[in-house]
C-alpha cells in the first residue's frame, strides 16, 4: 500500500515508512499492558484449545479478523459470548468474572493490533539467530576477495567491532548501503574560483556547499559543480549482491562482534 | 406545511444541481472543465490547451495561491475538479471548493473525527449538483456542490476491521463507483457501485471470488484465505463508453508478505479487471502480479489509448505498473500485447505465454532478508501517469529502489506478515513509447521516492514535480526543463489545467498550498491571446 515518505526524513538506516495514524487506536480504549499479559495466560488456558494460542484460530475461528471482537470495548461484546457459549457451533459456556473477561478482550485487542502495527516497520529487536543463516568463512573470502570490501574497509581499521555498534538488522542493512555518509563537491564559478566542502543541498537547478567557513548556493547555470558521493561504490553494488553474499558478510562481521 | 417544505427543499436541490454538470459532460468534457478524477475517462491526463507553450512557459508565474492550512506531512495528494468555474479538491478529512480563477474559498467542509488512515486523500467524483467524497473511515458522503452541505453519508466497510478509504469516486451515467483501502488486516477488497442520488447499492464486485466460482481455483481450498485475500481496488478506474467496460486495478493479496497459505495465483488481486459498469459483471481480466508476495498492488491507472500498433488500429490500454513491467492489452479482450520491464528489477525472469510475469521463488521475502528491486513501494506507485497521442508517450513518474525484505511471520501469517527495509532509492520521469515500452527520455527527478504525479498537454509540455518539491514544466518530447519553481513544499499530487475567460492555468499543489500558475497578464494583453 501507498506510504508517504517525509520529503528529507533520510534516516541513517534507510526510510522507515509511518502511516499517519494507527488505526487500531480506538479498539484499545481501557486496555492496558497489565491487563493484556494476564489475558494471555487466561485466554491460552481457557480458549487457546480451539482458538489457537495467539487467537489467530485452530479449530475454531481466527478471533483477531473477527467482526465482534474488532467492536468490541472492554469485554462489553466478547463477555456475553463467554458466558453463554455458542452452543449450536459447539463452543461451551465459560464462567469467568467480568474482570477476566475484560483481561481476555484486552489480550485480543493487543493481539490485533500487533497484528495491524507490523505493518508499520520491522521490529528492531529483531531476533538475530532469524539472520545468521550465512557462512562466515565464505563471507571473509568474499570480504577480502571479490566483493573488493577492502579497497576502502578493514575489520580492523573503520569497521573494528561494527558488530557491537549496531543491531544486527540495523548492521545488515548497512552490509548493504551505509546511508549517511555525506557527499563533498568542487565548485568552479565564473570566475574560475574554487570552492570545495560537504554538500548541504542538492537539486537540478542549485547546489549548496559549506566553504570557506559559510553556507554558500550557486546556480548551477553559473558554474561547473562536481559532486563526490563516497557511496557510489555501494550503489554499484547494489546490482551485484546476492543474497547469499550479504548473509555471508553478515556473518562474517557479525563474527568479528 | 411540512410535507410542502420537504418537498420544496427536494425541488431545490434537484432544480439547482442541474447547473452543475451534466454526467453526458463527462464523455467530452472542454478545456474549461477537469470534471473526473483523470480529466476525462480515459486516464490520459492529456490536455489540448497550448497558450502555455514550450516557447512561453519560462514565464510561467503564480496567478494565486490558496493557503489549505493543512500541516507540511499532510500535504495535497488530491486532483481537482473543475467544474462552472470552481475548484473542488480534498484532503483526509476536508473538502474546499475555490474559485478556479482568484483561488478564494467558496466553502470548505471539515469531515467530524474519525478513526480510519489518514493516509491521503485523492478527490472527489461529480454527478449533477453533488459531490462524492470518500472518507478515511470508509464513508462515501454525498455533499451538496453549492454549499458543502452534507445531503447523505453512507457505510462502505467497517473501519474497525481495518479498512479505510482515500479513492476519487468515478461516475458513469447514474452509477457512482467507489473502492476502498485496506491490507493491514486481512480483508476482501470491492467495487461498489451506488444510487448518485439515495447512496443505495446498484451492484457489488468483489475482487475475491466465491469459492467454486471462475476464478476461486487459484486458491486453497481447504482454508478461508479466500475470504481474506485482499484485492482493494484504491485508485480511480478508466473507462471505454463505446465498449461500455470500465478498468480498474487491484491491490495485493493478503496476508501481504508471506504467501505460503494462499498458493495459487490469487486473482483477482493484482489484477487488471475490466467490468460492465451497469450491472458489475467481470468481462476479462489481466493479472499483472500473480501470487504476489512484495505488496505490488496493480493499480495504476489503465490508460485507454486509440492507436496504432505494430501496424493496425487498436483499442489499447496501458499499464506501467508498480511490479516494474509495461504492460499494453487489448482493451476487448484484455490480451496482452506486450509485457516488459520499464524499470529495472531483479525479482523475474520474463512472462508466461499470457503475458503475465513469472516471479522467482529465490526473490521472496524470507526471515534472513532477501535484497529486491524495486522496494515494496514499488517502480511507480499511485502517482497518475500521463500520455500525449501528440508524442506517442507515456508519462511515469518511476523510483529505482532496492529493498531488504523480511518475512517475519511466525505461525500463522496474519495481515503484512513481514515488511521490507528500504535501502536506497531514486526517482525520475520516464517517457515511455507506447509500442515499445522503451524509454525515449528519462529525466532525473532526484534521490528517494518522488510522489508527484504528471499532466501533458498539446503546448509540448509536461508538467511535474521532483523529489525535491520543485514544480517542473518539460520537454514533452526531449525531457528537457523548461521551467521550474519551488512552491515551499513536496509536489504529491498531480497538477491539472484549464482555460477561463482565455487565460490557461495550470493548478498543482505544493504540501498544503495549491498554486494556479498562468502567464503574465501583461504578456497575455500583449499577445491578444486573451482576446481568442
Amino acid at each position: 500500500m501507498v506510504k508517504v515518505c517525509g520529503l528529507f526524513l533520510v534516516l541513517t538506516l534507510g526510510i522507515y515508512c509511518l502511516p499517519a495514524q494507527d488505526r487500531s487506536e480506538g479498539t484499545t480504549i481501557g486496555d492496558t499492558a497489565g491487563e493484556a499479559s494476564s489475558g494471555q495466560a487466561m485466554f491460552q488456558q481457557n480458549c487457546g484449545f480451539c482458538h489457537g494460542r495467539d487467537g489467530r484460530g485452530a479449530s475454531g475461528p481466527d478471533l483477531i479478523r473477527s467482526t465482534l471482537v474488532n467492536h468490541d470495548v472492554s469485554g462489553d461484546l466478547i463477555g456475553p459470548v463467554v458466558h453463554n457459549g455458542r452452543p449450536n457451533q459447539g463452543m461451551p459456556a465459560f464462567q469467568l468474572a467480568d474482570a477476566q473477561v475484560r483481561q481476555i478482550a484486552a489480550f485480543l485487542h493487543q493481539q490485533g493490533k500487533l497484528a495491524s502495527t507490523v505493518a508499520s516497520r520491522i521490529p528492531t529487536e529483531y531476533p538475530i539467530e532469524q539472520l545468521l543463516v550465512g557462512n562466515s568463512d565464505a563471507g571473509k573470502a568474499y570480504f577480502n576477495g571479490s566483493g573488493r570490501c577492502v579497497q576502502c574497509h578493514s575489520v580492523t581499521g573503520n569497521l573494528a567491532h561494527v558488530a557491537s555498534k549496531y543491531k544486527p538488522l540495523e548492521l545488515q542493512s548497512r552490509i548493504v548501503f551505509p546511508d549517511g555518509a555525506k557527499s563533498t563537491a568542487t565548485v568552479t564559478d565564473r570566475s574560475g574560483h574554487q570552492y570545495t566542502g560537504e554538500v548541504l543541498y542538492s537539486d537540478e537547478f542549485f547546489v549548496t556547499l559549506f566553504s570557506d567557513g559559510k553556507p554558500r548556493t550557486w546556480d548551477r547555470r553559473t558554474a561547473k559543480v562536481a559532486i563526490q558521493d563516497p557511496l557510489a561504490a555501494h550503489v554499484g553494488l547494489l546490482t551485484q549482491y546476492t543474497d547469499k553474499d550479504i548473509h555471508d558478510v553478515f556473518a562474517y562481521l557479525e563474527s568479528l562482534k | 406545511m411540512t410535507r410542502w417544505i420537504l418537498a420544496a427543499l427536494f425541488a431545490t436541490s434537484l432544480g439547482l444541481h442541474a447547473q452543475f454538470l451534466d454526467p453526458k459532460t463527462l464523455l467530452s468534457p472542454s478545456t474549461s472543465e477537469w470534471p473526473t478524477y483523470n480529466g476525462d475517462y480515459s486516464g490520459k491526463r492529456f490536455s489540448p490547451l497550448k497558450q502555455i507553450d514550450s516557447s512561453n512557459v519560462g514565464m510561467l508565474g503564480m496567478a494565486w495561491a490558496f493557503q489549505t492550512g493543512v500541516p507540511n506531512g499532510q500535504g495535497l495528494k488530491s486532483t481537482p475538479l473543475l467544474v462552472d468555474g470552481t475548484l473542488y479538491f480534498t484532503g483526509p478529512d476536508d473538502v474546499w471548493a475555490i474559485d478556479a480563477r482568484t483561488g478564494r474559498q467558496r466553502w470548505h467542509y471539515h469531515n467530524p473525527p474519525n478513526e480510519g488512515l489518514h493516509i491521503g486523500q485523492r478527490g472527489v467524483g461529480m454527478y449533477k449538483g453533488w459531490l462524492y467524497f470518500e472518507t478515511p473511515d470508509a464513508h462515501l458522503l454525498c455533499l451538496d456542490a453549492k454549499d458543502g452541505k452534507v445531503i447523505w453519508n453512507v457505510e462502505l466497510a467497517d473501519v474497525k476491521l481495518g479498512y479505510w478509504a482515500t479513492m476519487a469516486p468515478l461516475i458513469i451515467r447514474d452509477h457512482v463507483l467507489v473502492g476502498v483501502s485496506g491490507d493491514f488486516n486481512d480483508l476482501h477488497g470491492f467495487i461498489d457501485s451506488l444510487d448518485p442520488e439515495t447512496g443505495k447499492l446498484q451492484w457489488k464486485w468483489n475482487s475475491l471470488p466465491e469459492p467454486g466460482t471462475p476464478g476461486s481455483e487459484t486458491w486453497p481450498t481447504n482454508s478461508d484465505a479466500i475470504r481474506h485475500g485482499g484485492g482493494m481496488p484504491w485508485i480511480t478506474g478508466t473507462y471505454d463508453p463505446e465498449l461500455n467496460l470500465v478498468y480498474w486495478g487491484t491491490g495485493n493479496p493478503n496476508p501481504v508478505l508471506d504467501g505460503t497459505t494462499r498458493p495459487g495465483a490469487n486473482l483477482y488481486t493484482c489484477t487488471i479487471v475490466a467490468l460492465n459498469p451497469d450491472t458489475g459483471e467481470l468481462v476479462w481480466h489481466f493479472q499483472p502480479s500473480p501470487h504476489d508476495v512484495h505488496d505490488w498492488d496493480a493499480v495504476q491507472t489503465p490508460v485507454v489509448v486509440d492507436g496504432d500498433f505494430h501496424g493496425s488500429q487498436r483499442r489499447l490500454l496501458l499499464q506501467a505498473s508498480r511490479n516494474g513491467y509495461y504492460f499494453v492489452l487489448d482493451r476487448t479482450n484484455g490480451k496482452a500485447l506486450l509485457s516488459v520491464p520499464y524499470a529495472e528489477i531483479n525479482w523475474s525472469n520474463g512472462t508466461d505465454a499470457n503475458g503475465q510475469p513469472v516471479a522467482k521463488i529465490d526473490k521472496y521475502p524470507t526471515h534472513a532478508g532477501t535484497l529486491v528491486e524495486p522496494d515494496a513501494l514499488g517502480a511507480t506507485n499511485w502517482m497518475s501517469p500521463s500520455f500525449s497521442p501528440e508524442t506517442g508517450l507515456l508519462y511515469v513518474d518511476t523510483h529505482r529502489s532496492f529493498s531488504l525484505y523480511y518475512d517475519y511471520a511466525t505461525d500463522k501469517p496474519e495481515g503484512f506478515a513481514g515488511r521490507d527495509l528500504s535501502i536506497w532509492s531514486e526517482s525520475s520521469l520516464k517517457a515511455l513509447d507506447y509500442k515499445t515500452g522503451k524509454t525515449k527520455w528519462d529525466h532525473p527527478l532526484g534521490r528517494w521516492e518522488d510522489w508527484a504525479g504528471v499532466l501533458s498537454t498539446a503546448g509540448g509540455i509536461v508538467f511535474t514535480g521532483d523529489t525535491q518539491g520543485n514544480m517542473l514544466a518539460l520537454d514533452a518530447a526531449t525531457g528537457a526543463t523548461l521551467w521550474h519553481g519551488y512552491g515551499g513544499g513536496a509536489v504529491q499530487m498531480a497538477p491539472i489545467t484549464y482555460e477561463l475567460d482565455g487565460r490557461q492555468y495550470v493548478v498543482i499543489g505544493s504540501s498544503g498550498v495549491l498554486y494556479g500558475l498562468s502567464l503574465p497578464e501583461a504578456f497575455l494583453d500583449h499577445s491578444g491571446s486573451a482576446a481568442k
